[in-house]
């Protein structure tokens, strides 16, 4: 195929005027949501109340509904909030490090990756708030002022998790809404609903398209994509610590905080292809989020992807190397002990299979790109239970192992969190623009002026 | 003047007032001046007044404020009005008595109730220890279950009636049984009170046609006729397990499941002090089941119980190949000349190297060794061992000053066939169960429940309902062994008091109380006294005098209570000479076929399954296969291959009498062909904690055959399915290499022989790399040390003396409220016990080698549960303590994920209202909580503290008395119940103390030194006494 290098490729399809990227873009709001809206809808929601159920019975019973037991402390309830902290990671990165990189492909996507990230952040935070014995007192973990005297232990990597987690989302949640000012203030001018109106203009803050707006909004969205750039590293590597500063084999890990970083870009970039699979095919965005775009993310799959092999790798190498008995065992243990089939799901997912991105034809077909990212997500849910479980079952001492099996309630709760995501997401498609439309047109041809004539409709 | 006067005194409102102007006269008697009150219509006005309003605004605030407080009505607190002359609130009273086993107790009372039961120091046989279910009897004080008032079965429902009501009837009832000259058939476990046996015999004397039946499930009679037949009298010699070198068990658990393992283990473990490492004893362990007694033993041989008796003669064979047996013992040289001690190794696939040590050392022993032969042996086994015994002088180690004391003998199987008989054939009138439940304990052959229907008056003397009562006419509930008074006598030289320390809880009687009532019926204020009385009465008259004590008799009566016992001089008893044609009575041993051997043994927890109802016991793993709540038939890993069985393979097990499904434990070292089954479990009847936990073994048993606990040529069908037992430590193959000896390799298990010590007293910590100090000794930091500057507290735990009794899990479990989980949730890996018992195998899964290490929270100097808590919920205290506050933790769990030792405990629920066969949250079992200790709820980690209830105690005493705490005397709940002494506790800034002095010890490590938690659990490397060179 031959490909014009001289040029770079059109981030946006087809032939586009910018009247007709705000029609694209603002069409799933203007529009009454169809039957297939509902079902799906119907569907996330019903696995958000299982999950709701399952959460009940956990507040009135106590842990004890789940599998968890003495040397296995932490079950699925650690697991899940890795692994949704990790969904959240592409978000950013997008947003931020993309931008500061001008990667102009990201237009397209960088809207959705930023929701999906406080989505994803929300979900998480509610396990390590809720997954404690007596979740009422959940509060405590926060340091504030109170008549006991009593303040927290800033030793504890989980109260360095409780600051991470929430700076991300704090500074996430304002660098998505400014984002979305102008958008608001392009959907005021649309609207013909007086009370959509109404919200439109409150949110837009009085964004009136001045070049003063815009000066100071550009200002802004790049001071903030500076704040979020290291948040992105810094999220996962203190997640990290929750293990790597304990003592148990397995945790103990230097490795640790790259490791994860890489993992959970590599998670958060399979989700957000997947989910944008289909929100290009629905809202007939396939012009803005193009193949190309898709094939981007693949490839930064692949990159990730091959980070944590190497990783995987290295811990075993480094397990060898140290000369530690008990910590060599914790990783011929994953591989080979009671919970090697979960082991080996995970290397296959997360190593074997995104390799096939390599060929450029699955790279750019949606169908299995679409497959190999569910594998992917798949993988690295089982990498974390991999580490969190696995290395607890079996410690130190040989007379205390368990093993560790899920009840039904920690099922419903793994069920319940998806809901709880894709009912966010699909509530998203239908209230926000999923795409930028003040970003979007400013990458389109007759965006970018020229000496050739190029463009048509100026 | 006097107008001036009374201006001034006349206030005015205005000039017309001051004139006194007669129109303002008039409109001062109105109330509001004219025009004001136009506008004031009542019925336009808000019916609520402002004062109304902000009360109720204020109430309804209130109300609200209260109601989203927990606030919990408490009850009414009501201070004494006049203060109990030994009742200090706040402080413990200790009171001496017995437990209706024999022990004596030293009973913890706080404001009036019992809260612990321990061993009274000064008893010469307990020397303050007690067995398990002694220590758990607390439980069993305040089980909610007991019988509440006497209950009469009337066609088929029980209802509950009165005393006077039940007396008079069976009072009638036994006088017309003599008048018909019918039996009253009085069942009953041995009787061990002098006192209950005097009423007895008096019983018997006003009802003539009374015949007592003795019996217990568990017994030695085998042991007792065999030395009928050897020595032509009584066996009735405790053993002086302190004085014998060797000491060669034959399938028997002295240490573990024996009745008197208290006092064994204590002998026992004097010969293990490691000051002394010359005086060590060696202890030949020669079983078929895996024991205690085997795990502790220094060698154990492994033989199939139906082979002991071959084994037996073929060792006295070859004694007198080899010379050893003097010539008066010719007699029997040709009874043993067929038995060749290399053809039944051969024969029996046994140790030949092992077998070889021993026949050495007791060749080169003379007079030091003894031997002794467990209840499961038949009797001509047990005449094979006094024999042996004879040969190698360990007669002398029988304790001939003191001898056992049995008031009753036990019924044989005959006497039972014809009560049973008799029953069948109505010539019974009336039947008592004297505190005892024999439709669960006797043998299937004797259809005793069904017989028990054609007796008239059944009646049942019991604290909780089981099989027994259950078929009978009246349940007359009976008082617990802190509510009543008696005396017994176990032992020649001493007798011990029973008093009660707290009044009956219910409507329930002493059982010879009730007896004694129905002597001589009295009213109802008389009652409460009558057998106090009959014990005072008697002790006056009988022991008072024998004594000739020169005080007079009350200041003796109270003595005696105080210290819960009295000494009798000792009695010197001839030692017996054996008859040397007794072996005559051995019957030649008919070669057993290739068929599977059952053995059915006891336990330590539940014994014959009276105490099933007891949660702390029924939750108390197994000290070898660490299986809780449930028996099972335990198989060699060989003969399970063979069957293709697994761990939780339901078998169906087949004697001649019947057949029993229960599942399979694969235990390694067991002997091949053999089959072990726990006795005690499978109660159907017996309350909601102990119905239906395990299988009943005694569904097996036979009336027929050599011993009630062997029977061979059984057969074992794989039935298909499933049954999940509930251990507290998974179970590993031990010939996968993946997680073999990994207890060695990571220095968690340190052994070595007393050999190498005396050659090399250092050889423990040579090799060592892990080593954290620095040139000046002190453990390595980057951090500057806390310093302990008063008191710092640490232990150490004797590997050599710790037999793995498990009563340091049971003392635990009282003294800090520790709650029980049932069984599922043993299942899922969250038993609740601070302390534990970890068992280790070494060695092949043919002959393994155990290894035993109780293990709790080390409070660790660089605790790594500490930092990582994210609410600081558990600190360091300045004494070195690692402390739980259970108030700030939220639960996260991440101390106990970053516990090495992995000790601490989560409460997944609230254990103490959740379980239906749990800890049970009635009123009643919160009696049993020691005041001193919180009771955590749901959601909290908690761990062990070393008792620091007791530490604080001591230190607020210190204050008290104005001395400087240096921390001696206090000991933890663990270290007081320790029957071996293995664990020293103590101020480790105190150089005098016992344990700063073991912590130097060569013997001394620490578990996962490498991690420099450093530990302030010192454990002292166990030392086996085998030969070296030789095995």
């Amino acid at each position: 195929m031959a490909v014009d290098y001289t040029q770079e490729a059109p981030v946006i399809e087809g032939n586009y005027s910018f009247r007709d990227i705000s029609d694209i873009i603002s069409k799933p709001m203007e529009t009454i949501p169809d039957k297939k809206y509902f079902i799906a809808l119907g569907i996330s929601l019903s696995m958000f109340g299982v999950g709701i159920l399952c959460w009940i019975l956990t507040f009135v019973y106590g842990v004890g509904k789940w599998g968890n037991n003495v040397p296995v402390g932490w079950g699925f309830d650690i697991t899940n909030f890795v692994f949704w902290i990790g969904i959240g990671h592409a978000g950013t990165l997008i947003s931020a490090i993309l931008f500061l990189f001008r990667q102009r492909w990201r237009t397209g996507i960088a809207r959705f990756a930023e929701a999906m990230t406080i989505f994803a952040v929300i979900n998480a935070a509610l396990f390590p708030l809720f997954h404690v014995g007596r979740p009422w007192l959940g509060y405590w973990l926060f340091p504030y002022p109170n008549n006991y005297k009593l303040w927290v232990n800033f030793t504890s990597p989980l109260l360095w998790d409780v600051f991470a987690v929430s700076t991300y989302f704090i500074v996430s949640l304002i660098f998505w809404y400014i984002g979305l000012i102008p958008d608001f203030a392009s959907l005021r001018e649309r609207t013909k609903n007086k009370i959509k109106k109404v919200i439109y203009s409150i949110f837009s803050l009085g964004w009136r398209f001045s070049h003063r707006h815009w000066h100071n909004y550009e200002m802004i969205y790049l001071i903030l994509a500076g704040f979020a750039t290291p948040l992105v590293l810094s999220v996962h590597t203190i997640v990290s610590f929750d293990f790597a500063v304990s003592i148990i084999p397995g945790w103990h890990t230097t490795i640790f905080p790259p490791y994860f970083v890489a993992g959970a870009v590599f998670s958060g970039f399979a989700m957000v292809q997947n989910v944008l699979i289909f929100i290009r095919k629905i809202f007939n965005m396939e012009d803005i989020i193009t193949i190309d775009t898709l094939e981007k993310m693949n490839k930064i799959i692949i990159v990730t992807g091959t980070m944590v092999g190497y990783a995987y790798g290295m811990e075993f190498f480094i397990a060898w190397y140290s000369g530690n008995p008990p910590e060599q065992f914790a990783f011929l243990n994953r591989a080979f002990g009671d919970y090697a089939w979960a082991y080996w799901i995970m290397v296959t997912c997360n190593v074997v299979f995104p390799q096939l991105f390599w060929i450029r034809k699955i790279r750019r077909n949606i169908i299995i790109m679409f497959i190999i990212g569910v594998i992917v997500n798949i993988g690295m849910w089982f990498e974390r239970f991999v580490i969190v479980v696995t290395s607890l079952s079996r410690d130190f001492l040989p007379s205390s192992w368990d093993y560790f099996k899920p009840t039904l309630v920690d099922i419903g709760i793994l069920l319940g969190s998806f809901g709880f995501f894709f009912t966010l997401i699909i509530l998203f498609t239908k209230t926000l623009p999923v795409v930028s439309i003040a970003e979007v047109k400013a990458v389109l041809k007759q965006a970018q002026p020229s000496h050739h004539g190029e463009a048509q409709n100026g | 003047m006097s107008k001036n006067k009374t201006t001034l005194n006349k206030q005015w409102i205005s000039l017309e007032d001051f004139e006194n102007s007669s129109k303002f006269n008039e409109q001062k008697k109105k109330e509001f001046f004219d025009g004001v009150t136009d506008d004031f219509e009542l019925s336009t006005l808000a019916p609520l007044s402002r004062r109304k309003f902000l009360a109720l605004v204020s109430a309804s605030a209130a109300l609200a404020a209260t109601a989203c407080t927990d606030y919990k009505d408490k009850g009414e607190i009501i201070p004494y009005n006049k203060k109990p002359e030994d009742i200090t609130i706040g402080k413990a009273n200790y009171y001496a008595s017995t437990f209706n086993d024999g022990s004596g107790i030293l009973v913890k009372t706080r404001e009036g109730r019992p809260i612990k039961i321990d061993g009274n120091p000064e008893h010469p046989i307990n020397r303050g220890k007690v067995p398990n279910y002694v220590q758990a009897a607390i439980l069993d004080l305040y089980d909610p279950e007991r019988i509440k008032k006497p209950l009469q079965v009337k066609e088929g429902e029980k209802r509950e009636t009165q005393w006077e009501e039940v007396d008079k009837f069976i009072v009638d009832n036994l006088k017309n049984a003599v008048n018909q000259a019918k039996e009253i058939a009085f069942v009953s476990h041995p009787i061990k009170s002098p006192t209950t046996f005097k009423l007895i015999q008096d019983f018997q004397q006003k009802y003539p046609t009374t015949k007592l039946y003795i019996y217990d499930l568990i017994d030695d009679q085998n042991r007792k006729i065999a030395w009928k037949k050897c020595y032509g009298e009584d066996f009735k010699y405790p053993i002086k397990w302190n004085e014998p070198d060797i000491i060669i068990t034959l399938e028997a658990d002295i240490l573990g499941s024996d009745n008197n393992a208290i006092e064994n283990i204590r002998l026992f473990s004097q010969r293990r002090d490691i000051n002394n490492p010359k005086y060590f004893n060696k202890l030949y362990a020669i079983e078929g089941n895996f024991t205690l007694t085997g795990a502790n033993s220094d060698i154990r041989i492994r033989i199939n119980p139906a082979h002991t008796l071959e084994f037996v003669l073929a060792i006295i064979n070859e004694l007198f190949k080899k010379n050893k047996v003097s010539d008066n013992w010719f007699a029997i040289k040709d009874k043993v000349k067929n038995y060749n001690l290399d053809e039944v190794i051969k024969k029996y696939d046994l140790s030949a190297a092992k077998i070889d040590e021993l026949i050495n050392d007791i060749m080169n022993n003379n007079n030091k060794c003894f031997l002794y032969g467990g209840n499961a042996l038949t009797v001509d086994t047990h005449i094979a061992i006094n024999i042996l015994n004879e040969i190698i002088g360990g007669i002398k180690f029988y304790n001939f000053d003191d001898i056992n004391i049995s008031f009753t003998e036990y019924s044989s199987h005959e006497e039972l066939k014809a009560l049973v008989k008799k029953m069948q054939m109505n010539e019974v009138a009336v039947v008592i169960h004297f505190d005892t439940n024999p439709v669960f304990h006797f043998m299937p052959e004797l259809n005793y429940g069904k017989s028990l229907e054609n007796v008239p008056l059944k009646i049942s003397m019991t604290d909780l309902a089981n099989e027994t009562s259950q078929l009978c006419d009246y349940v007359l509930p009976i008082n617990h062994s802190l509510e009543s008074w008696n005396d017994f006598q176990i032992r020649s030289s001493l007798i011990s008091l029973q008093q009660p320390v707290i009044s009956p809880l219910y409507d329930n009687r002493q059982k010879e109380l009730i007896l004694l009532n129905w002597i001589s019926l009295q009213t109802s204020d008389k009652i409460f006294d009558l057998y106090h009385k009959y014990l005072q009465l008697r002790w006056e008259n009988e022991v008072y005098r024998q004594i000739n004590s020169k005080t007079d008799f009350k200041d003796f009566w109270y003595t005696a209570l105080h210290d819960g016992f009295i000494e009798f001089a000792t009695l010197k008893t001839e030692k017996p000479s054996i008859r040397l044609d007794s072996i005559n009575e051995i019957k030649t041993i008919v070669e057993t076929k290739e068929e599977f051997t059952l053995l059915l043994c006891d336990n330590i927890t539940i014994k014959d399954g009276r105490y099933s109802n007891n949660g702390w016991l029924q939750e108390l793993p197994d000290p070898i296969s660490k299986i809780t709540w449930d028996n099972y038939a335990s198989i060699s890993p060989n003969s399970a291959k063979k069957l293709g069985l697994k761990n939780n393979d339901m078998i169906e097990i087949q004697t001649k009498s019947g057949n029993l499904s229960i599942p399979v434990l694969i235990q390694p070292g067991l002997a091949e062909m053999l089959v072990c089954v726990k006795l005690g479990y499978g109660r159907t009847f017996a309350g909601t904690i102990g119905s239906n936990n395990g299988f009943n073994a005694i569904k097996l048993m036979s009336l027929e055959g050599q011993s009630k606990f062997l029977y061979q040529n059984i057969s074992i069908n794989k039935t298909g399915e499933v049954y999940k037992l509930a251990t507290t430590q998974e179970h590993h193959a031990l010939d996968d290499e993946f997680v073999k000896d990994k207890h060695l390799e990571r220095g968690i298990i340190k052994e070595g022989t007393v050999q190498q010590y005396i050659e090399e007293p250092e050889f423990l910590h040579h090799g060592a790399h892990h080593s954290f100090s620095g040139p000046d000794g002190k453990p390595l930091s980057i951090t500057k040390d806390f310093e302990y500057e008063e008191v710092k507290w640490g232990m150490a735990i004797d590997l050599n003396k710790c037999v793995g009794c498990s009563l340091c899990i049971t003392a635990c479990n009282v003294e800090n409220n520790v709650p029980v989980v049932g069984r599922d949730q043993v299942i899922r890996g969250r038993e609740m016990q601070w302390i534990r018992v970890d068992r280790y195998y070494t060695g092949t899964p043919d002959e393994p080698i155990a290894s035993l290490q109780p293990m709790l929270c080390q409070h660790c100097d660089n605790a790594p549960c500490e930092n990582v808590c994210p609410v600081v919920a558990t600190t360091h205290s300045p004494d070195g303590l690692n402390q739980m506050i259970y108030n700030r933790c939220v639960g996260t769990r991440y101390c106990a994920n970053n516990c090495p030792y992995k000790v601490r405990r989560f409460n997944f629920y609230d254990y103490r209202d959740f379980f239906a066969n749990g800890f049970y949250y009635k009123d009643s079992l919160k009696l049993a909580h020691n005041p001193e200790v919180t009771v955590r709820s749901r959601g909290v980690m908690e761990k062990c503290t070393f008792c620091i209830q007791r530490i604080m105690d001591a230190r607020q005493e210190a204050k008290i008395q104005g001395q400087n705490f240096d921390g001696r005397n206090v000991k933890t709940a663990c270290q007081e119940a320790c029957p071996a002494e293995a664990i020293v506790f103590g101020n480790l800034n105190d150089p005098e103390s016992e344990i700063s002095k073991i912590r130097k010890h060569n013997l001394g490590y620490h578990i996962l030194e490498l991690l420099n938690v450093r530990p302030n659990v010192t454990y002292i490397a166990k030392l086996r006494n085998i030969n070296t060179e030789d095995a």
